[in-house]
Formats: C-alpha cells, sequence, structure tokens
C-alpha cells in the first residue's frame, strides 16, 4: 500500500514502528491520540454496555469543538478562569446536545440510535461547516476563508512538566476513567446496565428502569465525546478549521471500545495502543511522504488485524 | 427572468436524477440487512468502485466496461466482508467501519497514484451512460434525459420486492435473517445464503459508486461522497426495510436536496452565509421524519447476529 502510493517501504516500517518513540513531536502526539480515544471510548463503551451503540461519537466531538469556541467568544465577558471552566464545560454541553436527539428518538420513540447518530454526524459536519462560514469565524480573516482565531495561552490547557509536551489533560483523562471504572464497575450500575443491554425483558421483570439507564448512559457518552472536542481544541490544535472535520477519532473510538470489552480501564489499555499504532501510521505516512489519507486506509486494514486477534484470543479463553 | 416550469423541471430532473445512488444502494442494504448482516462499510465499497469507474472510463473511454470494472472492485470487497463476517464472526459495525476507513483512504491512494498532481483530468469522458435522448421540452428534461441507470434502479427496487416476497431464495434470505436455528432446522445453508445476500449488496454498492461518478460531482475528490452513503442506513430504516418504500425515502429526500439546491442557486449570493444551513435540509427531514415513520420499523430479527451452526 506504501509502496503503492510511492515511499520507500523501510523508512516506512522503521517509521510505523519507531516513529512515536525517535520522531520530534511523537510523544505528544501520542498522547493527544490518547487523550482523544479514551475520552470518545469511554463514552462509546459505556452506552455499549446499556447495549446502545453510538457511532455519533464524531458528530458530539465536532459539536464539541464548536462549542469551544462559542463559548470563548460569546461569553467573552467572563472573567479568566471563569470563561476557562466555562469553554470545557461548553463542549460538554455540545456533545450533550448533540446526543440528546438519539437519544429522546430511541426512548421515547424506539428509534433505532444507530441510524440517527449517524445521520446525525452528517449534519454535525454541516454544522460546523455553518458555524465556521459565520458566527465563530475569524473576524480577522478577509478572504472568508473558514477558521476561527488561535486561542490565546491562557486558553490553552499547559503542560504538566515545561517543554515536555504532555498537558494536564492526560492525567484529567486517565482521572475521568478511574472516577468512571468505580461509579459503572464497582457499583450496580454495570449489572443494571449489562442487563439492560443484554435482555431488556429480564430488566423490566427485575424493576430497572430502562429509560433511566438509556439516558443516562447515552447523554454521558456526548458529554464524554464533547469534552474530547475541547481537549483537542484547547490541548492542541487551538483553532477550528475544516482539517478537524475529517478526523476519523470517532469512528476509532468504536473500535478501540470494542478492543477495551466496554471495560473502563481496559479501554485505557486499548486507547493507548491504539494512539500508538494511529501515530505510527501518521509519523510514517509524513516521513515517507506519502498522502495523510494513505492513514486511513491502514487504520481500517489494522483495525479488522486487531480485530481479529481480539476475536482469537477471546476464543481462547471460552474454551 | 426564470419562470415557474423552468424551476419545477430543473428540481424534478434533479431528485430523479439523484434516486438510483440511494436506490441500488438501498436495495442491496436491504437484501443484504434482511438476511441478518449490515454492512456498515457502504460507502468504503462505493468510493473504491467510484475510483474504480472513474480510471476505467478514463482510460478505456467506455463507461460500460469502467461499470463492470467497478462491480469486480465491489464483488472483491464483498467477498472480504463477507468472510470475516461469517467465517471469523467479527463484529459486524466494527468490520463495516473498518472497511469505510479502509475505502476512504485507499480510494484516494488509487486515484492519487493515477494522477499525482491530485488534479483531476477533464471528465468529458464520462458521459452518461445513455444520453442523446431528452430533445423535448420538459417531460424530456425531467424523464427522458435521464441516465438509463435511473430507469434500471425503478426496476431493481420492482424485482428486489418481488424477489424477497415471492422467491424461495427470497424467502430463505428472510429466514436466515429472523430465526437462523429454524432455517438451518429446515436445510438451509445459512451462512451460504448470507454470503450470496452480501455479495449483492456489495455489488450494488458498486453499481451505485459508478453512478455516482457520473451523477454527483464531476471529477474525484477525498471522501466525495461524503456521509451520503451512510443515509442510505437511514433510508431503508424508515422504510422499514421495504423496496417501495424505500424509493419514497429517496425520492422524497432527494425532493428536498432539489428544493434547497435550487433555492441556493437562485437566491446566490444572499443566502451564501448561510447555504450551509440549507445542505442540512434533507438530513434534518430525513430525522424529522424518523420518529413518524420510524415507531414501527422492526428490523430483522437476527440482524449483526453472527450464526453458529450447532
Amino acid at each position: 500500500m506504501v509502496v503503492y502510493a510511492g515511499g520507500n517501504i523501510e523508512v516506512a516500517l522503521s517509521s510505523l514502528f519507531l516513529g512515536p518513540i525517535t520522531l520530534a513531536g511523537g510523544l505528544q502526539q501520542i498522547f493527544v491520540l490518547f487523550v482523544m480515544f479514551y475520552t470518545m471510548a469511554l463514552g462509546v463503551g459505556l452506552a455499549l454496555k446499556a447495549g446502545l451503540w453510538n457511532i455519533g461519537a464524531q458528530g458530539q466531538f465536532l459539536a464539541g469543538t464548536v462549542m469551544v469556541f462559542f463559548v470563548y467568544l460569546y461569553l467573552a465577558f467572563l472573567p479568566w478562569p471563569v470563561l476557562y471552566v466555562a469553554m470545557i464545560l461548553g463542549a460538554a454541553l455540545g456533545g450533550l446536545l448533540w446526543i440528546a436527539v438519539p437519544t429522546i428518538l430511541r426512548v421515547r420513540f424506539g428509534a433505532n440510535e444507530i441510524v440517527v447518530t449517524i445521520l446525525l454526524n452528517v449534519v454535525a459536519i454541516n454544522f460546523g461547516f455553518y458555524m465556521l462560514s459565520g458566527p465563530i469565524k475569524s473576524p480577522g480573516t478577509a478572504l472568508g476563508f473558514p477558521i476561527t482565531t488561535v486561542l490565546p495561552a491562557k486558553f490553552q490547557i499547559p503542560n504538566i512538566i515545561g517543554s515536555v509536551p504532555i498537558t494536564y489533560a492526560v492525567p484529567a483523562t486517565i482521572a475521568t476513567g478511574i472516577i468512571l471504572y468505580f461509579l459503572v464497575e464497582r457499583t450496580p450500575f454495570r449489572v443494571k446496565a449489562n442487563t439492560v443491554g443484554e435482555s431488556p425483558e429480564t430488566a423490566r421483570y427485575a424493576g430497572i428502569s430502562i429509560p433511566y439507564v438509556m439516558t443516562i448512559t447515552m447523554l454521558a457518552a456526548g458529554a464524554l465525546a464533547g469534552l474530547a472536542g475541547a481537549t483537542y481544541m484547547m490541548g492542541y490544535r487551538y483553532e477550528l478549521d475544516i482539517g478537524s472535520f475529517s478526523t476519523n477519532y470517532g469512528l476509532l473510538a468504536i473500535i478501540v471500545a470494542l478492543v477495551g470489552r466496554k471495560h473502563m480501564l481496559g479501554i485505557g489499555i486499548s486507547a493507548f495502543f491504539f494512539a500508538y499504532i494511529a501515530y505510527g501510521a501518521e509519523s510514517m505516512a509524513t516521513t515517507v511522504n506519502v498522502p495523510t489519507y494513505v492513514v486511513f486506509a491502514m487504520e481500517g486494514v489494522m483495525m479488522i488485524g486487531i480485530l481479529m486477534g481480539n476475536y482469537l484470543t477471546e476464543r481462547r479463553n471460552v474454551t | 427572468m426564470i419562470s415557474v416550469s423552468d424551476i419545477a423541471t430543473a428540481v424534478l430532473s434533479t431528485t430523479l436524477a439523484l434516486s438510483p445512488f440511494y436506490l441500488f444502494a438501498g436495495m442491496g442494504e436491504i437484501v443484504s440487512e434482511k438476511s441478518g448482516v449490515a454492512n456498515m462499510g457502504l460507502e468504503g465499497v462505493m468510493l473504491m468502485s467510484l475510483v474504480t469507474t472513474f480510471l476505467v472510463d478514463y482510460k478505456t473511454g467506455n463507461p460500460w466496461i469502467a461499470l463492470f470494472a467497478a462491480l469486480g472492485t465491489a464483488g472483491v470487497i464483498g467477498v472480504v466482508f463477507a468472510f470475516f463476517a461469517l467465517q471469523v464472526r467479527l463484529d459486524q459495525i466494527a468490520l463495516g467501519l473498518a472497511i469505510y476507513l479502509f475505502g476512504l483512504g485507499f480510494s484516494f491512494i488509487v486515484f492519487n497514484t493515477a494522477y499525482p498532481s491530485g488534479l483531476t483530468p477533464n471528465y468529458a469522458t464520462l458521459p452518461p451512460i445513455f444520453s442523446g435522448w431528452g430533445t423535448v421540452p420538459v417531460i424530456g428534461t425531467i424523464f427522458l434525459r435521464q441516465n438509463v441507470m435511473a430507469y434500471v434502479s425503478i426496476v431493481l427496487v420492482v424485482l428486489t420486492s418481488i424477489f424477497l416476497s415471492r422467491t424461495s431464495l427470497g424467502l430463505r434470505v428472510l429466514a436466515v435473517g429472523e430465526n437462523p436455528k429454524a432455517a438451518d432446522n429446515m436445510g438451509v445453508n445459512v451462512n451460504k445464503v448470507r454470503f450470496l445476500a452480501i455479495l449483492f449488496g456489495a455489488l450494488m454498492f458498486g453499481v451505485a459508486g459508478s453512478y455516482f461518478a457520473g451523477a454527483f460531482v464531476p471529477g474525484f475528490q477525498t471522501n466525495i461522497i461524503a456521509g451520503r452513503g451512510f443515509i442510505v442506513l437511514a433510508m431503508i430504516y424508515f422504510a422499514n426495510w421495504k423496496p417501495y418504500r424505500t424509493l419514497f425515502a429517496a425520492l422524497s429526500f432527494n425532493l428536498v436536496y432539489a428544493l434547497q439546491n435550487e433555492y441556493i442557486s437562485i437566491a446566490g449570493s444572499t443566502v451564501a452565509s448561510v447555504s450551509t444551513l440549507f445542505n442540512m435540509l434533507p438530513y434534518v427531514f430525513l430525522l424529522a421524519l424518523i420518529p413518524v415513520f420510524g415507531r414501527k420499523a422492526r428490523a430483522p430479527k437476527f440482524l449483526l447476529k453472527p450464526y453458529r451452526k450447532g
């Protein structure tokens, strides 16, 4: 595939596996991807526990990125620390609102959440284009180029240690995972969600409120994907342009959640693993100078490989 | 001044011109899902067939050869999908998304290898598959100038409906989607039927992708289908997996699309800043209809569930 796209295979392979460690900025990239994957996959995994497929993490993520700038521009009168928190909460709210539609349609009308969340991904891209071309566009760009202003340093998520490019988003994400682990895996909620997911009839029999479990898990999933949008903007990109719309992190998060077996800590390990290979693919694309879209093709192939590996180990555990 | 009849002609002609894409893909996905296998990678298959059509047509100048090449590409991906879904029994949603990402990236690689400049070569060599009919005013523009695939797609809807309700293979497709265990006991080879359904689905995505190459935007860009393939999933859900209702869903969706498209082109620069909001309308329309029509929608019982004998 790489050779086909015009690259040198030896350089390509070495940067695929070693690139994440050796390349400048590799560490930062891995942790950025880790934060994105872990945050979004936690949400996807949470909904999956209740048997719900959130294919729309990408849309909720985009809603989150848009809300960061919407809050930044329209609530600019707030003092610094308040605005800072408001931007993060705004992103979570954006993701939450974006998933509220499929949640309502699922809980109230019994509509299939897979279909609705997919549909809303497409709507999110159009909505994002609209916001970028008007309400949150940088006033500085005269030619109408759809891009926002760059967030000033005090609105960026700072590094933990000076120049090492690992931001506070990393421990915050891990903390979120651990908190969710105690809230979900160590309480009766796990059983409730699993029952709703595995057998709604049993859940009804046991007196578990299905709408409640569904609403909570779905809304949490949306808020988490929105938060991923905040960390992406405030901790890495600092400005929103159409490039962020063509990322597919939300789709990859689904695989991350599946490989992590829907377990709040397992997803963390799987997220790190994915961040490593996804960045490996990205660094390979840049070092041998093949186009970035190659990454998607490679990720597709890798996903099938990983799923197969996952399937084989699962089967061995059963027999 | 643009007359009302001109606008109506343009809107209706666009509505019909866009339908085959959704109908081919829709019929393919209906048969596939009825057998219990959802192929969420349909957009990846379409992108690969689209780029195949584009390159082969450009090299040979023959759109029919291009169509067959696209079918070949789609068939290969279909077989790969079927292997992983039926033999390895991978999660269908994850597998579909993997196929999508693969198609998204690989279609670009293929295109980029053929045209490293990134520029789309002149598309004049990609004519509609059947042209030169429409000299009759109004009727001619709306109906007769349509690509021959527009008619084939309508016939396909009828055939799919007959296939699923009247033929023995069609009934076997329904049986393995509703109750594979019982079907197996009755001597139906579950995975063979599912394989055929998946292959048919993939081939239809291939035709849809091939049609897209000539019908929507001339030229190739990365991610050119831009989520429209996924919309098919919403359409057949809305249509409760029924072929005729899918026709209705596709036509009404396209009508809204054509109306907003025509409005933007007439209103021009005055609405340029909100044109992307108008672009959202067809999707929002479909979304708004889901609580109305989707309530009664009932998926095949064993959709997404792999079957293991014994």
